[in-house]
């Protein structure tokens, strides 16, 4: 056999694997037939690669960690939820904190500065003018409460003559010149259905924001903790 | 280089005989089921990582990077044998470990053929346990690690591990005829290297 008739090595070696391509050359097939140098070379290769293909596994030098740990999940809405409430937690009680601080020294401020405990919740220049005029009211309505069901029975039965009453008569009943005057009309209308020691309390007690901060600072720093407490896991 | 001694050589790991039912376990979440695949197979996933890298501790590192892998990936396992699926994730996780070596040149592993033959560390080898080893085996592994290593990983891939050549093309983003012209030539060489213990072969 001629050397030049021998398929190329990369051919041998494709015979060998039994790739379909190789076996389909008809010329090489016929020549490993005849030739023992190929047809030794092919069934070296074939035993090399059956050895190969039977080589042992092989045990880790070293312990492997089997399972990849708990972080490689992606968090879960509760995990996330967790998060937030850790995250939110110190902020919102603080703030919770500050809100109560604020209003217990705005519930108490007044207390300690010798106000009567009537005025209490008088913050802003504002309202100490509207207690003021609310206790001035209250002064001149205690002075004139004698006059006044007589004032209004004079009203509702004769013309008053009077060019203030004609506009307060509308909304409440009028109490006389001598009863309106130096009474705002705002004053005057709160004051139309109640005698008016109780009018005063129910003013201040809706005008005095102070108990609402303290509830709200204490509420947050209440619910800061308890979400901290139920989302947040904990340790075992 | 460390050897695999004989004790740490196991054939070639066989199925779980639950294997099925441990699969979907693992595959519905159930930890304990993915663990109990993963330590059946581990020695499997080594050997591949040893024999792709040449260096045990890069095998481990492979070898742990495929676990992640596999268990990020086993819920959307479809079936097929799932040792060969198994490998070609230590495969990709390994090919992966070799090309971030390859961009350190201190790390680039020795090409035999550009400079000395890359001879296997005397000081590695228990001489003890030596003499207790497959001859055959141990003249293959020596000898594979002779191959430059774009051979190397050709022949382990599609000789050792049986993937085949469009596979190892995928795998390492190479061309067909390329892949097929690296298997080609890896073969002749390890057959010329092993040429003076042939008659191992026919033991």
């Amino acid at each position: 056999m001629l050397n030049q008739d021998h398929p190329d090595d990369e051919s041998l070696s494709a015979l060998a694997a039994g790739d379909t391509d190789a076996l389909n050359d008809v010329a090489s097939s016929a020549h490993i037939a005849s030739c023992d140098r190929c047809a030794g070379v092919v069934a070296e290769l074939r035993m090399m690669r059956s050895a190969l293909a039977e080589m042992p596994d092989v045990a880790p030098h070293r312990p492997l960690r089997l399972l990849p740990p708990v972080e490689a999940d992606s968090p879960g809405t509760v995990d996330r939820l967790g998060q937030w409430a850790k995250r939110l937690f110190a902020p919102a009680l603080t703030a919770g904190a500050a809100l109560a601080m604020v209003g217990m020294v705005g519930t108490a401020l007044p207390g300690l500065s010798g106000a009567q405990s009537g005025a209490g919740g008088a913050g802003s220049e504002d309202t100490r003018l509207q207690v003021e005029a609310a206790s001035s009211q209250a002064a001149a309505v205690s002075e004139g409460q004698d006059m006044a069901p007589f004032a209004t029975e004079e009203i509702g039965g004769s013309d008053s003559g009077s060019g203030d009453t004609a506009s307060q008569a509308t909304d409440a009943p009028a109490y006389g010149e001598g009863t309106t005057a130096g009474v705002d009309e705002g004053s005057s209308r709160d004051l139309g259905d109640t005698d008016a020691p109780g009018a005063v309390d129910a003013f201040q007690a809706e005008r005095s924001p102070w108990p609402m901060v303290l509830f709200a600072g204490i509420a947050l720093m209440i619910g800061a903790a308890l979400l901290r407490w139920i989302l947040v896991p904990r340790a075992t | 280089m460390a050897e695999p001694t004989e004790t740490s050589r196991t054939a070639r790991t066989p199925p779980l005989p639950d294997e099925a039912a441990v699969i979907a376990r693992a595959a519905g979440g159930d930890r304990m089921a993915f663990t109990q695949l993963m330590e059946h197979y581990q020695s499997a996933c080594y050997g591949l990582a040893w024999r792709l890298l040449s260096d045990p501790d890069k095998a481990a590192d492979a070898t742990q990077d495929a676990f992640i892998h596999a268990y990020k990936a086993i819920g959307g396992y479809r079936g097929g044998i799932f040792r060969s699926w198994l490998l070609r994730i230590t495969a990709n996780a390994s090919y992966d470990i070799m090309r971030r070596a390859q961009r350190r040149p201190t790390s680039v592993l020795p090409d035999p053929e550009e400079g000395a033959p890359e001879l296997p560390d005397p000081h590695a080898v228990n001489p003890h346990e030596e003499a207790a080893r497959s001859e055959l085996y141990r003249h293959l592994e020596s000898a594979l690690r002779l191959l430059p290593h774009d051979q190397r990983t050709a022949v382990v891939l599609c000789d050792v591990y049986g993937m085949d050549y469009n596979e190892v093309a995928t795998m390492t983003h190479s061309a067909l005829g390329t892949v097929k012209s690296r298997i080609h030539r890896g073969r002749l060489r390890l057959r010329e290297l092993m040429a003076e213990h042939r008659e191992l072969f026919t033991r």
